[in-house]
């Protein structure tokens, strides 16, 4: 559609102008529904808290709202290719590109990120006894990062201009020569600002982790889901600040003419390096901590304790160490010459140790156990299969030569699904599912959660088992159509149904959230019969749990204290706990942030000083004003 | 019962900072790995074209000078004495101070020669580098006046103490990433 | 006009056959209809397949263990009326167990690292001033550009998206960049190659049928990057040394 924007034409697809129809149609039904349900308390209650159960919820919520949105790109994207030379709609070429782009980005920073630390959130502090986050203020500080990057990035899409040179935004393509809109300026600015938040989120896991655990959790008994946070958390402080400066570097190209990753002057293929020396240990970043739920959820499940604990804790480590050595085999294309490809190739079959290691503990665990089928548990069986799946395709893909065939088709899609949803996505409902009474007092309907597990994991296999074939047939990644001759209409016809199957099964997952809110009442503590420390505290969990410190002397101590029909041992703890306060101003440095991000993307000096020296002016006004606060607990403490 | 509460809290945030420098220190080896890459004898201009050793020398001097007169100040927290903070504190002011006016100077030198951001990627990855410390180092500055505010406002002695050393490593942190940059940036084309 | 039809036939043979063995999972990979990257025409594209199918053997076993004690352990010991209530032992690990499967694991590894790395010594390419310099080939300049492909051969001959092969001759292409990062792919043939601005990068490989295969650009570049494909046809060495000359 072209439009007459002050004497000059503006053309806009007509998709952003049925989202912007469809977002102005619905705010006022939303902001009506809050009204009518006096909700504005609430909404301002989660605006000013600090609280680490409230804080992970919202990062849930945020996250899942976000899953809707890389859902529906997915499922436009396997429209557009359901039959061969399609033109469905507007999504050809470049709006195709701008498809796959934000569907990888928001999948990967603002879903699998975000709804991995909102359950570290809820339930990190609560498993290892602490009463709150080390830096409460901070980790607030840190979801409004993510939320205002989050924000930065979606608006790109009602901007009509969308980042457009995928995810991994490989240079000379993503600079301003060869993609000049403001898409990919969008890009760096989303990534860095919530990037910067999860760096401060993994700094104050890791101190949570070290100093605020309950008296006697030594690390060597520390569950599972806490090992897989610290691990991930260390993970994130040296693949993060990577990313950061690549994304900086980046921008220099792009706004201030320097010619980094250019093809001339510059090394696009530094470029390259930098993105997977991040990229490569993210994937274990958001890996890592779905392993943790999964053991705890297998565990509790099976009703026995973790198989081969220290092999567990040593593997995740190895997997995170590893991790870090790995990065170019998603560039064993680039013609590194053969010495380089050979030691990727042996590095990165080596890291499928570790990885089989914790498969067998997992199985075993199982052994002799008795295993009940609930929801998370369904959701973590599913796992154990596609996973794999997933693992020996990844072994395939490292043997360089064999790789020079996968790369950039749709085996290494298949692939990359299989393990990202196999072990992020599938790790993420069984945490939902399974500490849903944590966060809210309500456990989830386990019927139709079974619904949604089993129509969920048909649909996926459906849609990413052809891919292998799509693959080897010839399709490679990030095209928007195929002729009908290249022998890859059916199985594009078969992911394309089963991409239709997996998003209906969210229909189940909203219809569970609708019924369990309006009928089922508050659960007691311990509804799954646990076997942490989570599950000693009430349901939700209270702003200050841990009244009494429990002594904790095992692994798994709640449970043997059950069987012994007794209660943990109480600590004579005299730690102080982090104190939660209500505070406003992580609010407006997101806000700020936000504002900060779009005068340079379009490059407005004056605004860039402003929110600049706003921004900057929040280092000082939090010093100054966390001393009152501070000054007025010690007086009451006295 | 508060002074113990307090210690707790202080050395969280000691421990978190620490982490945040090592965050830091990822950053700059990033920009250090990125200046190895583009930067040669060959690129023109050269780093030997660029760079005057005069200007180094003295940032040089002037920067770990400020870290040794910030031991002025420490000496002053364990002491208990306001009066040696200040001194510390102010002398380590004025040298950051003077540290980013030769920055600057040094800058505009270069790109007044013609050597400017743009000129070639051994460039940009210098003044990248080169001015995301010096950044650090204004910040620092900027710290440091928040910090007499604080000083004169009265707070708690005790939190006060605390404050200013969070700060103390801050500084220290970025003289050292200094003397790398003088190592791994200047020295190969100067010295 | 029969063989038309005959020709259809089977097309419609093999489509329903890929959509019944698609349904049972790794049967396509064993049925007729051979999947491109699987079917090679020449030494290099043969060792990648190899190494595919090698991979892939392997992996079948570890997939097929996992799957074997994942449904063993699943239907054995899940919930019953009869062990509701039951309070299973604990079991904290066994060394030797753990040894095994470890051991084993990495034994399955180097198997597979052996023929990998002896392929990847052999076959990766490289920057054009580390590789040496092969007179008896014949060389090709491929240039890459947003969004087509030109071959200039040894006589300066050059043709656009369209890239002609002798038989059985060695081919060394030098492929260059005029823009962004491509990626130059003939799956029957070799496997990709990213082609880089300001780098030159030599590929090697023999063709060992005749036939006609479908080229495209597989890394990602940029608007039209879906129609940036190019038809390599191989033909006799008698029939190219005509064809250069035309």
């Amino acid at each position: 559609m072209i439009f007459d924007f002050w004497g000059s034409h503006v053309t806009v697809p007509s998709d952003i102008i049925s989202a912007w129809i469809l977002t102005i149609i619905l705010a006022p039904i939303v902001l009506f529904w809050i009204s009518k349900k006096k909700k504005w308390p609430l909404v301002r209650e989660y605006m000013i808290t600090t609280n680490h159960r409230k804080i992970g919820t919202m990062y849930i919520l945020f996250g899942v709202l976000f899953f809707i949105r890389g859902g529906i790109d997915a499922l436009l994207i396997r429209t557009q290719l359901a039959v061969p030379e399609n033109d469905f709609w507007v999504f050809q070429n470049d709006k195709y590109n701008e498809l796959f782009s934000t569907h990888g980005t928001v999948m990967i920073f603002f879903v699998a990120m975000p709804l991995l630390i909102g359950l570290m959130n809820v339930v990190v502090p609560l498993q290892i006894g602490a009463r709150d986050l080390a830096f409460p203020y901070l980790n607030a500080v840190s979801f409004w990062m993510f939320l205002a990057g989050a924000l930065v990035f979606n608006l790109s899409f009602f901007m009509n201009s969308a980042p457009n040179a995928g995810w991994t935004a490989y240079a000379p393509l993503s600079t301003d020569t060869y993609t000049p809109s403001a898409g990919n300026d969008y890009y760096i600015f989303g990534i860095q600002i919530s990037g910067l938040g999860t760096i401060f989120t993994a700094i104050n896991m890791i101190v949570t982790i070290f100093r605020h655990r309950a008296p006697g959790m030594k690390l060597t008994i520390m569950p599972l889901f806490s090992w897989s946070t610290l691990i991930t958390s260390f993970l994130i402080l040296v693949a993060f600040p990577v990313l950061s400066i690549a994304l900086f570097l980046l921008m220099f190209d792009r706004m201030f003419g320097t010619g980094f990753f250019h093809g001339g002057v510059g090394s696009p293929i530094y470029w390259q390096h930098l993105f997977w020396i991040f990229g490569h240990p993210e994937v274990y970043i958001i890996a890592l901590p779905a392993f943790g739920i999964f053991s705890e959820v297998i565990s509790t499940f099976s009703r026995k304790r973790i198989f081969g604990y220290p092999a567990m804790v040593l593997s995740l480590a190895l997997i995170g160490f590893m991790g870090f050595m790995v990065w170019s085999h998603h560039m064993f294309t680039v013609g590194l010459g053969p010495l380089a490809n050979t030691f990727f190739a042996i590095t990165t079959m080596l890291i499928a140790v570790p990885t089989g290691i914790k498969i067998f503990n997992w199985l075993f665990t199982m052994k002799g156990g008795v295993i009940s089928f609930t929801t998370p548990m369904l959701f973590a069986l599913g796992f154990i299969p596609t996973f794999v799946m997933g693992g020996v395709t990844g072994v395939m893909l490292s043997a360089a030569p064999a790789d020079f065939q996968f790369h950039d088709t749709y085996f290494v899609v298949a692939h990359l699904h299989y393990v990202i949803i196999g072990a992020t996505i599938l790790g993420v409902f069984a945490g939902i599912y399974y500490w849903y009474p944590k966060m809210t007092g309500k456990q989830l309907n386990e019927k139709l959660g079974k619904w949604h597990f089993w129509i969920f994991i048909i649909g996926f296999h459906m849609t990413f088992l052809p891919m292998h074939f799509a693959g080897l047939q010839g399709m490679p990644r990030r095209v928007y159509t195929y002729q009908l001759g290249e022998g890859l209409f059916e199985f594009n016809l078969i992911s394309t149904i089963g991409a239709f199957l997996m998003g209906s099964s969210m229909l189940f997952l909203a219809l569970n959230l609708y019924k369990t809110h309006k009928h089922s009442p508050n659960v007691g503590n311990d509804p799954w019969d646990g076997r942490t420390l989570e599950w000693t505290v009430s349901s939700p969990s209270p702003e200050q749990p841990f009244k009494k410190m429990p002594y904790v002397s095992e692994l798994d101590a709640y449970w043997y204290a059950k069987l012994e029909n007794e209660d943990l041992s109480e600590a004579n703890d005299t730690r102080p706990a982090p104190v939660s306060i209500k505070t406003i101003q992580p609010v407006i440095l997101s806000g700020l942030l936000f504002a900060m991000s779009i005068s340079f993307i379009y490059q407005w000096v004056w605004l860039m000083i402003i929110t600049g020296l706003a921004v900057l002016s929040i280092f000082p006004i939090r010093s100054l004003t966390s001393r009152n606060e501070y000054v007025e607990k010690r007086v009451k403490h006295e | 019962m508060s002074n113990e509460k307090s210690s707790e809290h202080y050395n969280d945030k000691r421990l978190g900072f620490f982490i945040y420098l090592i965050v830091e220190s990822v950053m700059f080896a990033t920009l250090f790995a990125t200046y190895f890459v583009f930067t040669s004898e060959q690129s023109t201009p050269s780093p030997t074209d660029v760079f005057e050793a005069k200007s180094v020398i003295i940032s040089s001097f002037v920067l770990v000078l400020s870290s040794a007169t910030l031991l002025i100040s420490e000496k002053g927290l364990s002491n208990k004495s306001p009066r040696l903070i200040v001194l510390g504190l102010v002398i380590t002011f004025l040298l950051g101070l003077g540290f980013v006016g030769i920055e600057i100077r040094e800058f505009f030198t270069y790109i007044n020669e013609g050597y400017t951001l743009t000129t070639n990627v051994f460039l940009s990855s210098f003044y990248v580098l080169v001015g995301l410390h010096a950044a650090h180092v204004l910040f620092g500055t900027i710290w440091m006046i928040l910090l007499f505010y604080q000083l004169m406002a009265n707070i708690p002695f005790s939190l006060y103490v605390e404050k200013q050393r969070i700060f103390h490593y801050y500084w220290h942190f970025v003289d050292l990433i200094w003397v790398c940059i003088v190592i791994f940036v200047y020295k190969p084309y100067l010295f | 006009m029969l063989d038309v039809r005959i020709e259809k036939l089977e097309k419609a043979v093999c489509f329903m056959k890929k959509l019944v063995s698609l349904l049972l999972i790794f049967l396509p990979l064993l049925s007729g209809c051979q999947l491109r990257a699987l079917n090679p025409n020449s030494e290099r594209a043969s060792d990648q397949t190899f190494l595919i199918w090698f991979s892939f053997g392997l992996m079948m076993i570890v997939l097929s263990v996992v799957f074997f004690l994942f449904v063993r352990f699943v239907s054995k010991y899940k919930q019953t009326e009869m062990n509701k209530n039951d309070i299973p032992r604990d079991v904290k690990g066994n060394k030797k167990l753990e040894i095994t499967w470890t051991t084993l694991s990495m034994l399955l590894l180097v198997i597979l690292a052996v023929p990998t790395v002896a392929i990847t010594m052999e076959s990766s390419p490289e920057l054009a001033e580390t590789s040496l310099e092969n007179t008896s080939a014949l060389h090709i300049n491929v240039t890459a550009r947003q969004y087509s492909w030109s071959f200039q051969y040894q006589n300066g001959k050059t043709s656009e998206n369209q890239l002609i092969l002798p038989k059985d001759k060695e081919i060394v292409l030098h492929l260059k960049s005029d823009d962004v990062i491509h990626s130059f792919w003939v799956p029957e043939l070799s496997g990709k190659q990213d082609v880089l601005p300001g780098k030159e990068i030599i590929l090697e490989f023999k063709a060992d049928q005749v036939g006609t295969f479908l080229g495209k650009c597989a890394e990602f570049c940029g608007v039209n990057h879906t129609n940036m494909t190019f038809e390599t046809k191989v033909i006799t060495q008698n029939k190219y040394a005509e064809w250069v000359l035309e």
